[in-house]
């Protein structure tokens, strides 16, 4: 008897006191996705790769507001919008206390503006996408004529582009002389 | 694809089988979740999960966390029971065993949705024969999110049920600001550079220690670019990682070979 008390007190308490204090996670624990918004544009990278569909995109063209919503409730915490995240918006975060009484907190939502189209004034890609492609653009060392034809293409819609593409092919096919059949 | 739907009407939507408390028991759920500070009798039904959820669901009554100690019990019928705990995505075949167990439980009693199946179906919300989540027909008051909630997940879930933790989740609606611009990463190092370096790091070492280990390089480079090699050297030195000598070299090489071009 007495030697089982000494077992015990040698081993001390195996219970941790969470949630009177707070736990340690371990490096690389998968808790909540952390979406910081301002870094994030709106690519839609994260909707399309998440399995569950706990992220989504939605495109309101008529507004020009493109939302990013994301509802915990569905999250699996696989860490793909991680993986494929091009500006490192979404980072899994060590946060684990999601419980809530109002499933409404469970949602996360984020609007952007859509830029128009210079050509035919429609709503096409997301404001912040489009700055951030033409500063890759800028700090990527293609030639400057080249440069500034692909940055005037970057404010075109992409109907637009097939529009003004189709007549300068067939002038091309022509100029060349092959069949354009 | 994308499931063109707006968030409230998500929340908003429910099957037209859901239970409606009368008043009586509304009131009396209210004055419960108040005041329940005593031992809970827990029953648990699974409505079609992958068992994930009662893995750790049995590993929050082990002793490292020993929900006990808050009185705490899982019991094996929901006539003993004060909590009905739903995990797995409901399927069609489980619907009418979960309505038996929640008419079976004694009024008032808490309902759980436990697990990203239980909160809204989680990844197989979209199945044929999948319901999507407990409270499409059951009044839900605490949902625990998580696939499988990690233990300690689970306590702080059951603790806040009891009134001993506040809500820390909260709603968020962020609406871009006028001059709002995600900033490039890294915008000292050239572009081909910064590509090939995290392309070649998150090919050897996976995407998040591949991450790590190509911002790591990037500071390194930023710090001082005319001698990164050097420096990554002394950094790989104090590190005393084989794996990590071996990434970090071919990075180098990477940046040695641009700097030829």
């Amino acid at each position: 008897m007495l030697k089982l008390f000494r077992e015990v007190l040698k081993v001390g308490t195996a219970t941790l006191p969470y949630p009177f204090e707070p736990i340690e996670q371990m490096p690389g624990f998968r808790g909540k996705p952390h979406h910081d918004p301002e870094k994030c544009i709106a690519c839609a990278a994260c909707a399309t790769a998440c399995p569950p569909n706990a992220l989504n995109i939605t495109t309101d063209l008529d507004q020009g507001v493109q939302t990013w919503s994301l509802f915990m409730g569905r999250c699996i915490y696989c860490g793909r919008c991680e993986e494929v995240c091009p500006t490192g918006a979404i980072m899994l975060s060590p946060d684990f206390e999601l419980a809530v009484m109002n499933k409404q907190d469970l949602f996360e939502r984020a609007d952007y503006r859509l830029a128009t189209c210079r050509l035919c004034g429609n709503y096409f890609a997301p404001v912040k996408e489009i700055e951030y492609v033409s500063a890759l653009l800028r700090q990527s060392n293609i030639p400057e004529d080249e440069l500034n034809n692909t940055l005037s293409m970057l404010e075109v819609c992409p109907a637009c582009k097939r529009k003004n593409d189709v007549p300068k092919t067939v002038n091309l096919f022509q100029e060349e002389g092959s069949d354009v059949h | 694809m994308f499931i063109d739907k707006p968030t409230s009407q998500l929340v908003a939507e429910k099957s037209k089988y859901a239970i409606q408390l009368d008043e009586q028991a509304a009131q009396l759920k209210g004055q419960l979740l108040k005041d329940i500070q005593r031992s809970i009798y827990v029953y648990r039904i699974d409505c079609g999960g992958c068992n994930g959820c009662e893995i750790e669901i049995f590993a929050a009554l082990t002793p490292l966390f020993d929900v006990e100690r808050f009185g705490i019990k899982v019991v094996s019928s929901p006539r003993h029971a004060d909590v009905l705990v739903y995990t797995g995505s409901m399927t069609r075949s489980m619907r009418v065993p979960a309505m038996r167990a929640y008419h079976a439980a004694p009024d008032p009693k808490i309902c759980v949705a436990y697990g990203a199946c239980g909160c809204s179906g989680g990844i197989f919300h979209d199945l044929y024969c999948v319901w999507g989540g407990a409270d499409k027909f059951i009044p839900i008051d605490v949902y625990i999110p998580g696939c499988p909630p990690t233990p300690a997940a689970t306590v702080y879930g059951f603790a806040m049920a009891l009134g001993m933790l506040g809500q820390k989740m909260k709603t968020t609606h962020h609406i871009q600001g006028d001059d709002e611009r995600a900033l490039l990463p890294h915008p000292k190092v050239p572009l081909a550079l910064r590509v090939d370096v995290d392309r070649e790091a998150r090919r050897m070492a996976g995407y998040l220690y591949g991450n790590q280990i190509a911002e790591k390089f990037m500071e390194i480079f930023e710090s001082d670019p005319k001698h990164v090699e050097q420096n990554v050297q002394s950094y790989l030195d104090g590190q005393n990682d084989p794996r990590l000598t071996e990434i970090m070299d071919r990075l180098v090489q990477i940046h040695l070979n641009q700097g030829e071009k």
